[in-house]
């Protein structure tokens, strides 16, 4: 990740926290999660689409991260060392369940499909200013596996391709290929669910 | 470069790393209004999803199941003697044998903290002491607005001491309270279940070791 706040090194609060958690203080492991919980806890959601299943991931990825706390030298910021942890977690996890992590079809020419559709250019339909964030929670949600973890480490989290590529273990060329599906198919799922909307109160007549 | 060809090299240039196709990129947007939405669109779609980054919060459960797992692990150490004993409310084969009653005592302690705290932050003030322990025992109605009355004295006591750490203590007091309502809720529903029990004690527990942290800094 190239954010440059993930780089610099932990913030003296943080650091104080750290070393009180590594004495085995309890408020400063709460309060290390209580400052983190929300980033880990939302990757792990987008990953899985399953509450259940993100709040375990969430819990274990602490866990590990805390079990290791007695190691953490302060080179790179905390953040960064939990959310790499948080990110393989998930993965493993993906892996165990043996869904797809990354989509197989790299070497797949374009077709048809992938054409330009004709629709797009509806301009009720057209995806304009903004887009609302529980709509794309959605969206995100009814993406293939594959498409949905490429999306979510980079256009959610910041990954580079480089560093996806490491992580899933898949080519710069193919996690290119994915996001660029994986947006093009959220735009088909945004777009479905403004026509569902604005079809609503005529179905109510 | 026409739609198709233009699609083909999205993928690609999502990155921006191939500046010489950017000049053809942009003769064709110029002249294809449906391209030209198409490459808004994605734009769109990825400047949005960084809104979805730590957007959702965790259930109370997580930290919960987090906590009694660093303290079976050892990574969470007792800090005082006192502790000790709560420790040994996580041995399952005596968590079942105590819980019913576990529950007042967790709830006599958080008292018995509180009343500590009111006695040395306002020396003139009667603490209300004989009638709320047997309203504890009898009746857990009072328990909550007894909590409420020693939360004020607890944050009096953290604004003398540790006014840095006053926003903190607030918000952990807040969460600790929904946490006992939620248990004490379940409980209610359910009043043959252990777990439920098991819950509410581990929520007063919780909000005993809050106070009891607040006490060592006052000491310290």
């Amino acid at each position: 990740m190239t954010d440059p706040e993930q780089r610099k090194a932990s913030d003296p609060n943080e650091a104080e926290l750290i070393e009180r958690a590594k004495h085995g203080d309890a408020w400063a492991f709460q309060a290390l999660y209580d400052k983190h919980k929300r980033r880990v806890y939302s990757l792990c959601l987008r990953m899985t689409s399953n509450t259940a299943e993100a709040e375990d991931l969430a819990q274990e990825a602490f866990l590990q991260l805390f079990r290791k706390i007695g190691t953490f030298r302060g080179e790179s910021a905390f953040s960064t060392w939990l959310h790499r942890l948080s990110v393989n977690v998930v993965l493993m996890h993906l892996r165990k369940k043996s869904l797809p992590v990354v989509s197989l079809d790299e070497t797949q020419a374009g077709t048809e499909e992938d054409a330009p559709k004709k629709d797009f250019g509806a301009d009720d339909l057209a995806l304009a200013g903004s887009i609302d964030r529980l709509q794309l929670q959605r969206a995100v949600a009814d993406l293939p596996p594959g498409y949905r973890t490429i999306f979510v480490l980079h256009d959610v989290e910041g990954y580079e391709h480089n560093e996806i590529a490491t992580l899933v273990g898949c080519s710069i060329g193919n996690s290119k290929s994915q996001l660029h599906k994986a947006r093009m198919k959220l735009r088909e799922l945004l777009k479905m669910q403004r026509a569902e909307k604005a079809e609503e109160p005529e179905s109510r007549r | 470069m026409n739609c198709v060809e233009l699609q083909a090299s999205l993928a690609e240039m999502e990155d921006g790393s191939r500046a010489e196709h950017l000049a053809h990129l942009q003769a064709h947007l110029k002249t294809c209004p449906a391209c030209s939405a198409l490459v808004a669109e994605l734009n769109l779609i990825a400047s949005s999803a960084a809104q979805l980054r730590s957007c959702d919060e965790p259930s109370p459960r997580v930290w919960n199941s987090l906590e009694i797992a660093l303290r079976q692990e050892g990574l969470i150490r007792p800090q005082r003697a006192s502790r000790s004993r709560l420790s040994s409310f996580h041995t399952p084969a005596l968590a079942s044998k105590w819980m019913r009653w576990m529950v007042p005592v967790a709830a006599a302690l958080l008292l018995a903290a509180g009343i500590y705290v009111r006695q040395n932050s306002a020396p003139h003030q009667v603490a209300m002491v004989a009638p709320a322990v047997h309203d504890l025992q009898g009746n857990s109605q009072d328990d909550i607005q007894l909590a409420g009355l020693n939360d004020d004295d607890l944050m009096q006591e953290v604004a003398q001491q540790s006014p840095a750490l006053r926003a903190e203590y607030t918000e952990s007091l807040r969460r600790v309270n929904e946490y006992i309502q939620d248990a004490k809720n379940v409980v209610a529903l359910n009043p043959n279940d252990e777990d439920a029990h098991r819950s509410l004690m581990e929520a007063y527990q919780q909000k005993a070791m809050l106070f009891e942290l607040a006490l060592d800094r006052s000491m310290q």
